[in-house]
């Protein structure tokens, strides 16, 4: 095992492979309060990729209802169960991550669902956490709670997937950090299936070899975001380019979101993958049940979301999120404006901080009819 | 002494001594793999050539060299015998397992076994945990999931889960001619696997592999496939048949070595987490 340095964590970790970072890493912020789980990401995923013969149940993006959702079943509780306490000292992870606690014999510790776990992705949909009383309304507090959490794979920077697979038919992308099964030399032994702690990776019994979410990669290669992104009904994703944090640009969406304004956090940062799919966290969810789930700094990023009405290059930069097929790479704001720009600086976008808003007559004097305003 | 009781115990032993006749126990083979030379090889697991084949029973270990190991033993031992023409040699194991396990899925694996050989005869064999590097090893290997699709299983998901309901296959739309070229070229774009020409993905004709391996981790399909084989399950194991050319260097009445695996699927084994030998001397007998 190397030793390597993963920042979500605040320090160094073991690793089966030594730390060699990608010339660019894909990245994402999934803006969790806008989510309405329409699946519209899940069909658009499963079109494009996963019509195949033994793909029938295999979604690579899915979004599922938090707490009580899973795909697949008990993916995340069965190994927070396995690992043990996971305390932070600050920012400074005080547990042991995945690679730390794998037992003899294993490169990671993991567990591997059943055919039947994937069997049920709608299980625990729109189920709240306490009960509805009849005649409840709500007044200002919410005491029953859900949420919705897309999830894609996360395109680690320090992969399971890739350290547990024994003949190396997993690889990281050196020019933009997408992980990869290769389909010509994976041998279907499932360990990355086992190791993956997000399980966003698939045996698929008609191939015998396992798959997985490849960024959808052509896509990106023309600069263009994955389909999950640009279908995405409520324009919660963003895909870009994220910087370690010594790096950081303010004037890079991704950096912008996740090292300056801290605002987007990645999922279970204590497993150790340094995750690149970056959420922002619900409002009106218990703080423990964020924390576990998204680290130390969930305080911040709720506070910083809701100030994001006072705060204009936040905001600004939210209204980026699906107004383009593009990868904004570059970003700025002038006054009321927002601009995109691609890799080579080009602008790509260009949308108002603020929608000019129209008030319509519900009387239409020159056609003589009355019109009903519906959105 | 009536007739009657002397007639009964007389059939009995009569009947008995048939039925030994009928399954002759080959001869045992303690310290080496003999292959008896025959012109002909054996083509079933069954074939009576077998019965003159010295049995060698090899005690399996766990693969604990390299992660990921497997921790817990399951296959305790391998029953090998071996037949050679001078061209080709004949492998026939067998071993106990209590359950068949011939269906691929998530969280499931198949019964498994191979053969392995120095892809060239030298005086000292190269590392058995699957040679290395520049020391290249021949394994033939053999999965009960590939026996199944040989025997006629429909290499379909509802031969998997025969209540399966599938809406639609966008390769298998009304407007494709099935089999044409175009409804081929798209079947192939959604399994990437089969397109790439990986072994695992079929279609399959044998439930064989030939691969070359430098070391753990390192194994590749062979340039040609020359190795054939059947697996039968009957009497609580398996008895698996391989053929395969000798290998480089060996000939009728030379000697060289091989090591076996075991895979138990229920125990869900599968590339490293194995049951093996260690190198076993191989002698080939020659046309007398």
């Amino acid at each position: 095992m190397a030793r390597v340095y993963n920042w979500q964590i605040g320090r160094e970790m073991s690793y089966w492979y030594p730390e060699r970072r990608s010339k660019k890493q894909f990245a994402a912020v999934f803006d969790t309060n806008k989510c309405i789980a329409c699946q519209t990401c899940t069909l658009a995923c499963k079109t494009t990729w996963t019509s195949g013969k033994g793909q029938e149940y295999m979604l690579w993006n899915n979004v599922e209802t938090k707490p009580y959702g899973f795909y697949p079943l008990g993916w995340d509780v069965n190994l927070l169960e396995k690992l043990g306490a996971q305390n932070w000292d600050g920012q400074r992870y005080a547990g042991q991550t995945i690679f730390e606690a794998a037992q003899a014999g294993e490169r990671v510790l993991g567990w591997r669902p059943d055919d039947i776990d994937y069997a049920n992705p709608n299980v625990g949909e729109d189920d709240c956490v306490n009960a509805v009383d009849r005649g409840a309304y709500f007044s200002g507090v919410h005491n029953s709670w859900f949420f919705y959490l897309a999830r894609i794979c996360n395109h680690c920077t320090y992969p399971a997937c890739l350290s547990s697979c024994p003949r190396a038919s997993i690889y990281k992308r050196p020019e933009d950090g997408i992980v990869l099964i290769d389909q010509g030399r994976c041998r279907g032994y499932q360990e990355c299936v086992k190791a993956c702690p997000y399980k966003k990776t698939f045996y698929n019994a008609m191939t015998g070899t396992s798959e997985k979410c490849i960024a959808c990669y052509p896509k990106i290669e023309l600069g263009m975001q994955p389909q999950c992104f640009v279908n995405c009904i409520g324009k919660i994703r963003f895909a870009g380019w994220i910087s370690k944090p010594e790096n950081a640009r303010a004037d890079n969406p991704i950096d912008f979101l996740v090292h300056v304004k801290k605002v987007a956090l990645p999922l279970f940062p204590q497993f150790g993958l340094e995750p690149n799919v970056y959420y922002i966290p619900p409002l009106n969810v218990p703080r423990e049940f964020l924390v576990q789930m998204f680290g130390p700094n969930v305080d911040g990023a709720l506070e910083t979301y809701r100030n994001a009405p006072r705060d204009k290059d936040l905001s600004g930069l939210l209204t980026l999120f699906g107004s383009t097929e593009l990868i904004v790479a570059k970003w700025k704001r002038v006054e009321e404006q927002i601009m995109g720009y691609d890799d080579s600086g080009r602008e790509i976008i260009r949308v108002p901080l603020r929608e000019p808003t129209h008030v319509r007559q519900a009387f239409d004097a020159a056609r003589g009819v009355a019109r009903t305003n519906i959105s | 002494m009536k007739v009657r009781d002397f007639v009964l115990p007389a059939a009995v032993f009569f009947a008995a001594t048939l039925a030994g006749c009928a399954k002759k126990e080959p001869p045992a083979s303690d310290s080496e793999v003999k292959a008896v030379f025959e012109k002909t090889l054996p083509s079933t697991v069954e074939d009576k050539i077998w019965q003159r084949a010295p049995l060698h029973t090899a005690k399996l270990l766990l693969q604990d060299m390299v992660e990921p190991r497997l921790m817990q033993a399951s296959t305790s031992f391998v029953r090998v015998q071996s037949v050679t023409d001078g061209r080709n040699i004949a492998f026939r194991l067998s071993w106990n397992d209590a359950t068949v396990d011939d269906v691929p899925g998530p969280g499931r694996f198949g019964d498994a076994c191979a053969v392995q050989l120095p892809a060239s005869t030298t005086a000292d064999v190269p590392a058995p945990q699957m040679g290395e590097e520049g020391r290249p090893v021949e394994i033939t290997y053999w999965s009960a999931i590939f026996q199944a699709v040989v025997n006629g299983r429909k290499d379909d998901i509802s031969a998997i889960y025969p209540r399966v309901k599938v809406d639609h296959y966008p390769f298998e739309a009304p407007s494709l001619k099935p089999g044409s070229a175009a409804q081929q070229e798209m079947a192939k774009r959604y399994a990437p696997a089969r397109s790439l020409g990986n072994p695992m993905a079929g279609p399959r004709k044998v439930p064989v592999q030939d691969l070359l391996a430098e070391g753990p981790g390192t194994i590749r399909q062979a340039e040609k496939s020359l190795s054939s084989g059947s697996g039968k399950y009957s009497q609580g194991g398996w008895s698996v048949l391989l053929v395969r050319p000798l290998p480089g260097g060996i000939q009728a009445g030379g000697r060289t070595q091989a090591a076996f695996a075991i895979w138990e699927g229920s125990h869900q084994e599968a590339g490293s987490r194995k049951m093996r030998t260690v190198w076993i001397p191989l002698s080939l007998g020659s046309a007398k």
